[in-house]
């Protein structure tokens, strides 16, 4: 041991290498990999695919598999598969230590618990962003590509739909790693957020007495911000009349409120 | 921070879940460079007293302090240089034991990333590293919960119940593991039932029961409470008990099963000695062959077992 005498240096504990150890306990988990590659990647090949070979086939009666109208589609596909995997992801990022029962482990190392909790957001969007590149870029090339006769998505509707679709993902991410920090299960917080997600928002959305209280779903302030060209084929429910602003205001105000609550929970709880 | 003669002090340390108190008013010191023994029995509050002075669990009142800092005021300050294990070592078992320690390490510090072969280098699993931790055996996981704390090249290794649950073969290596840590200047603090090893292993100790320390000192102090006795076996007992019940030394003499058990007014470790010498030459010069001359001591499980039954009886 170095001389147990001499005087102990400040602290010094960067925050990126916490970002990695979080990347590397999500990259390592072969099964999670697996369906977030299916849900995000697979996702997007299976229709775009299918649509390809109907026209290939019967062109008379099926159109071209790209296109803007089909990327309407994809995206839409994307959203709502793409959103479960980050559903799936903020899950085990949120609730992967605690689990295994290495939250413990990780406090007893003197580290801020805050710090613990902040380098999984970093750490399961890493995780997250190369599937969704790799699933965009897919669909990019498949509506331009396979387009034909019809007109082809334009650079700057790409850019708008790909951000979309990473600030859908994000948000359910975020949301997820949030209430799996606060609940600390796995499998509960999948479970509350799938439910949310396909059959709480429709309903909340398609109860037009709630009148304004719809601005605050996130479902419904996520679909007003996509790209308006691709219009109807990403909304999932109905339409909700908001401002873009009180929309970004929405999803804003979900995000802080779950980073803050997940936060909040993994700096008190026992561990 | 490392000049403090105790690594562990606690004052009025309490902690209560509702009703029930579970850790009473200790008052805990922990030398520095010691193995130090914190027994009791099972529910005893050994482990809540360790989650709290690691912070994993609030005190209700009372004071702390780890390698002199007060906690929680300079937790991260005072863990930074604090192994510990809590109940069992932990890990994500589908990473590999060194990904396991490059996870821990990320958190201490960039430091502890270069001793992460060396860690696993000084308990043995080198050559296991890079296998996923669920192919672990228990001993395995306990080596390596050990190589995790010396990633913080720690001046303190708290160790909860390290040797539940391993074999003979893997608690001797776990005594001689411990044991080497002390000799490099470490103190480790470990929480036990099993009293036989903590005696081997341990130089000074508390007993706490219920919650509340009832005795604490080093192993000798705690197994020579009450006046040094000898066990003397002899061809003669008869003769030897009658000449012996006459020296000065000797308080009195009881024979049992063929042996004689004789208790001594001194105390002191050098009269003591003398005394021992003295019985031993007398009986000889008087023509008794002695056979057995040996001091007799109260093993640990002796006097914890006194210890909480008069506890038991008082309640």
């Amino acid at each position: 041991m170095s001389a147990l005498t001499a005087t102990v240096a400040p602290l010094r504990r960067p925050f990126v290498p916490l970002v990695r150890a979080d990347l590397l306990k999500l990259r390592r988990n072969r099964a999670m990999v697996a369906t977030a590659a299916a849900m995000t990647i697979g996702a997007t090949i299976v229709p775009y695919g299918v649509l390809a070979l109907l026209h290939a086939f019967n062109p008379t009666h099926h159109g071209p598999a790209g296109g803007v109208a089909n990327l309407g589609h994809g995206a839409g596909v994307l959203a709502l598969f793409g959103s479960v995997a980050a559903v799936i992801v903020g899950a085990a990022a949120g609730a992967a230590d605690l689990g295994n029962g290495v939250f413990r482990e990780l406090v007893v190392t003197g580290r801020s618990r805050v710090a613990l909790f902040a380098s999984r957001i970093p750490g399961g969007l890493a995780f997250l962003a190369p599937l969704v590149a790799v699933a965009f870029t897919i669909m990019a090339a498949a509506t331009v590509g396979l387009a034909g006769s019809l007109a082809a998505p334009t650079v700057w509707l790409l850019a708008k739909t790909g951000l979309w679709l990473v600030l859908e993902l994000a948000f359910y991410f975020v949301i997820a790693l949030g209430l799996a920090s606060v609940i600390g299960s796995r499998a509960q917080t999948i479970g509350i957020l799938l439910a949310w997600r396909l059959a709480v928002t429709p309903i909340l959305v398609s109860i037009h007495a709630l009148g304004v209280g719809r601005d605050a779903v996130p479902g419904a302030a996520l679909e007003r911000i996509a790209p308006q060209t691709l219009g109807e084929y990403v909304r999932q429910s109905g339409a909700v009349p908001m401002s873009m602003m009180a929309a970004v205001a929405t999803v804003l105000l979900w995000t802080a409120f779950a980073v803050g609550l997940g936060a909040w929970r993994t700096a008190t709880r026992d561990a | 921070m490392t000049t403090s003669l105790f690594v562990v002090e606690t004052a009025g340390l309490t902690k209560r879940f509702g009703d029930r108190t579970v850790v009473r008013d200790v008052e805990l010191q922990v030398p520095r460079g010691s193995a130090f023994g914190y027994l009791g029995p099972n529910g005893a509050g050994k482990t809540t007293l360790i989650r709290m002075l690691l912070g994993l669990t609030g005190a209700t009142a009372g004071s702390m302090r780890l390698l002199g800092l007060p906690v929680p005021d300079r937790r991260a300050e005072a863990l930074s240089r604090v192994g510990a294990i809590v109940e069992e070592p932990r890990f994500h078992a589908f990473l590999s034991g060194r990904e396991n320690l490059a996870i821990v390490a990320a958190a201490r510090g960039p430091e502890a990333a270069t001793r992460i072969d060396g860690a696993l280098d000084r308990v043995g699993l080198t050559r296991r590293a890079d296998d996923r931790v669920r192919t672990y055996s228990l001993g395995m996981r306990q080596r390596l919960g050990i190589a995790r704390c010396l990633l913080a090249e720690p001046e303190l290794l708290i160790l909860d119940e390290p040797m539940n649950g391993l074999d003979p073969a893997g608690i001797e290596e776990f005594r001689f593991l411990i044991r080497s840590l002390v000799a490099e200047g470490r103190t480790v603090m470990l929480s036990s039932h099993l009293l036989d090893e903590v005696e081997k292993t341990c130089d000074a100790v508390a007993i706490v029961d219920r919650g509340r320390i009832v005795v604490q000192g080093t192993i000798a102090e705690l197994t020579r409470n009450g006046p040094p006795t000898l066990v003397i076996g002899s061809a003669d007992n008869a003769r030897a008990g009658m000449l012996l019940q006459v020296h000065k030394a000797v308080g009195d003499v009881a024979a049992e099963d063929g042996i004689l058990r004789v208790r001594l007014h001194e105390r002191d470790d050098r009269a003591v000695h003398e005394a021992v010498a003295d019985i031993n030459r007398r009986l000889v010069e008087a023509g008794v062959p002695v056979y057995r001359l040996e001091p007799e001591h109260a093993s640990l499980e002796q006097r914890f077992l006194e210890i909480t039954s008069r506890l038991e009886e008082a309640a």
